[in-house]
């Protein structure tokens, strides 16, 4: 009697730059979505979850404290005249944590003319002769100190609002939206780097590159236990 | 769960955000230590995404940190001397 062998799956693994061993990556296209959706967490499905918790840690704590310094203004996806808000496309990079922006942009300019949320969180600002909604003229009146009801012609079904919520932040806030809106960019950008950490491993030099850096032959023989000097393999 | 949860922190506490809040406590700090953070924050994950072994991860976010803050404070030297020869 024979036995059926069933044939296993080839398993993506990297190398360590630091002692050679093997880094199962699992799917790295499943671990790179996961990564971009919350940082860190790529990581921790492929079971490497120090770094899972640092990057969680540290990129989510900095997208969190520069909303904060913003006033929770900073963090909006605008593509208005005048008001293209090209940072955004550095901090969608953060992941979720930015999608409530597309939602509420999406709300506001869509037939609705309101945010999802009423408070106005990550809404973008509103322009010189915007339409909204009454509710939420009515709710930016009680709970802008900026705002007052003779700010916005009365248009029925609407109101039109007739100055610049933008220039209104800038002024309130002061160097703070823009400390902020560095901060909610770098958090993004920097998760790119994490998003390729989940993809294809860590990018550190391999052990033949750190020889070739030394001077030492190409050849030379590995140390004991170290794998072979390519990035990626299949085993 | 874990990336909603501040969120809906802020959300539901908007009075977390306002100014006031940040005139008392970030309001006293001068501008430019809010880029430290930022610095030590890309060395780490700089170092992090480059290695794997934690003393590495540590030994190689001391050296990014020197690196990227002699070069801004190099640039930010230089630009402090321009305007003081204005």
């Amino acid at each position: 009697m024979g036995t059926n062998v069933e044939p296993q799956a080839p398993r993506i693994v990297a190398i360590s730059p630091d002692d050679g061993s093997a880094i199962d990556l699992r799917n790295p296209a499943i671990a790179a979505a996961l990564s971009w959706a919350v940082p860190g967490l790529g990581q921790l499905y492929q079971g490497r979850t120090t770094k899972g918790g640092l990057f969680m840690a540290g990129i989510l704590t900095t997208f969190v404290i520069g909303l904060w310094l913003g006033g929770g203004r900073v963090v909006y996806a605008s593509w208005k005249p005048g008001d293209t808000r090209w940072a955004f496309v550095c901090q969608a990079g953060a992941g979720l944590v930015a999608l409530p922006a597309v939602v509420q942009s999406a709300q506001l300019l869509g037939p609705a003319r309101r945010p999802l949320f009423l408070n106005g969180f990550m809404a973008p600002p509103l322009a010189p002769g915007q339409y909204v909604s009454r509710a939420y003229a009515e709710r930016l009146v009680s709970h802008e100190a900026d705002i007052q009801a003779d700010d916005f012609f009365d248009k029925p079904p609407w109101k039109q609002f007739r100055r610049d919520q933008l220039a209104q932040w800038h002024r309130q806030l002061g160097k703070f939206f823009e400390i902020g809106t560095l901060y909610t960019m770098l958090a993004g950008m920097l998760n790119l780097l994490v998003i390729y950490d989940a993809w294809a491993g860590p990018l550190g030099p391999s052990e033949e590159e750190k020889r070739r850096r030394a001077g030492e032959p190409a050849d030379a023989a590995p140390r004991p236990g170290s794998a072979p000097p390519s990035s990626t393999a299949a085993s | 769960m874990i990336t909603l949860a501040p969120l809906t922190l802020l959300a539901a506490c908007p009075w977390l955000v306002e100014a006031p809040i940040l005139a008392s406590l970030a309001g006293r700090v001068p501008g430019i230590f809010f880029g430290l953070p930022l610095v030590a924050l890309a060395s780490l994950i700089f170092a992090a995404t480059h290695h794997e072994d934690p003393a590495q991860i540590r030994l190689a976010t001391v050296h990014w940190t020197v690196w990227l803050g002699g070069m801004l404070g190099m640039v930010l030297a230089a630009v402090l001397l321009l305007g003081w020869l204005q």
